[in-house]
């Protein structure tokens, strides 16, 4: 915690929010996110919230930017100048952000310093999660064994979260009047004349299954490293989006078809629960780990508490990267599957 | 003043960016740049949890291996983990509402052809 790096960083977080919502063209806007993004990456590091820091490079730079990408091919990247009657609206919004402005700034006085080792929060159950963590569930990635543990409910139902936004965004793009959400059309998968670059191609081609092993080594070594179900999910899910983009859409929808996907993340988030239930079956409370001791040869009860946390994390992974693939794929080609980026 | 700019610096700029976030998605007319603005007002609720775990040199939350025998782990050495995890899922779960927010936004955008809430209120009107 250095604390000149942090008012530079906080600075420059401000100035790139500000020209994000001023810049009067889309594309430019989000790619300014992206930058602002990668800079809260730093603060997060900056601060020691390394698995934070991590989650947001690869979900807030990286998949956030590529889906406002998206949706600015899909549409228009134009922002209208100049606003007629905006006034209201305007002064409405500034007021309405001026007064909770103010009530925070108000509030702000009655918080403890920043970086106050004492602070309230700091003061109830962290120490025992940090005390604890290694006797119990042998992780010493403090923010893992919270995460998919101590905390386990919480994560389930987030992971419940992502799948209903996948299927609300293909309520949304495949079930329409019009669309009715019938099959996947077959298109023979045409090469794009004068748009393919051997390059590019060539090199994502031959990436992709080295950043899917790095995917699975961020959820593998999650225990012992930042990283875990979530970063791992989302690299993976990214490997298909690079292959979307570099090749065509056609080649990622006809392999990693919609069904697959579906089936994916519910069996993803059926690991997750079934994982909670076996500990039930087992004669333990929901999600207690410690009971797979008696299925799992040679584990203690601790050691069966860090690979339960495991068997969790791959299904938020798997959860986590067959929502990726559906949102961006609808939303790149308007919910149609035929042409993307 | 030094020491109060650096206890409570980070909190100001929190609020100035849910400021700035907020004001995005009521004012802004084009409906894409109020997705952005509902985007900056999560990060500033993401700094104001992150700031709140922060310790004054706090190493990062992985605890070290005892690798002889069991050593004393001193909690004022760990940022306070719990923040994180709160954050990091909040993160995740974002991406989930980001999608849903622009698909809703390309649905608008095949029936009015506009991203321009004006523009769209005329149509609807009419």
């Amino acid at each position: 915690m250095i604390w000149q790096f942090d008012i530079i960083l906080l600075t420059l977080i401000v100035l790139c929010a500000l020209f994000t919502i001023s810049i009067k063209d889309l594309l430019g806007a989000a790619i300014m996110f992206g930058a602002y993004s990668f800079l809260m990456c730093l603060l997060w590091t900056e601060m020691g919230a390394v698995d934070v820091a991590f989650t947001e490079a690869s979900v807030g730079a990286g998949v956030s930017t590529i889906l406002f990408l998206a949706i600015v091919h899909r549409s228009t990247r134009r922002v209208k100048v100049r606003q007629r009657g905006r006034i209201f609206y305007k002064g409405l919004g500034l007021t309405a952000s001026l007064m909770m402005g103010g009530l925070l700034f108000y509030a702000s006085s009655d918080f403890p310093a920043w970086g106050d080792p004492l602070a309230p929060a700091s003061n109830h159950v962290s120490p025992y999660y940090l005390l604890h963590t290694l006797a119990d569930t042998a992780v010493p990635n403090v923010v893992t064994s919270v995460l998919a543990d101590y905390r386990g409910f919480d994560t389930m139902f987030e992971t419940s979260v992502i799948l209903t936004a996948g299927l609300a965004v293909l309520i949304v793009l495949r079930l329409d009047g019009s669309r009715t959400g019938g099959p996947v059309r077959k298109m023979a998968r045409p090469i794009a004349k004068g748009y393919e670059d051997t390059i590019i191609r060539f090199i994502s081609r031959a990436m992709a299954p080295f950043l899917q092993l790095f995917a699975l080594y961020v959820l593998a070594h999650g225990h012992h490293s930042p990283g875990g179900g979530f970063q791992g999910g989302v690299i993976l899910g990214a490997t298909f989006i690079l292959l979307a983009i570099s090749y065509d859409l056609q080649l990622v929808v006809q392999t990693f078809t919609e069904k697959t996907a579906l089936i994916l993340a519910n069996i993803g988030l059926l690991i997750y629960s079934g994982t909670g239930a076996l500990c039930l079956l087992l004669g333990h409370n929901f999600l207690d780990y410690a009971a797979l001791a008696k299925i799992i040869p040679g584990a203690t009860t601790v050691t069966a508490r860090s690979d339960g946390i495991m068997m969790v994390e791959i299904g938020v992974a798997l959860a986590v990267m067959s929502i990726i693939v559906i949102i961006y794929t609808n939303l790149v080609s308007d919910g149609t599957y035929e042409k993307g980026l | 003043m030094e020491a109060l700019l650096i206890a409570k610096y980070n909190y100001w700029i929190y609020i100035i960016i849910m400021m700035i976030g907020l004001y995005a998605m009521l004012a802004k007319n084009n409906l894409v740049k109020k997705v952005i603005g509902m985007g900056i007002f999560q990060t500033g609720i993401i700094i104001f949890y992150v700031s709140v775990g922060a310790k004054k040199d706090g190493n990062i939350p992985i605890v070290e291996h005892a690798t002889s025998g069991h050593q004393a782990i001193n909690i004022l050495d760990y940022t306070n983990p719990l923040p994180h995890v709160l954050m990091l899922t909040a993160i995740v779960v974002s991406v989930g509402t980001l999608g849903v927010a622009l698909a809703i936004a390309l649905r608008i955008y095949n029936r009015y052809q506009s991203l321009e809430e004006d523009e769209i209120l005329e149509q609807i009107n009419d």
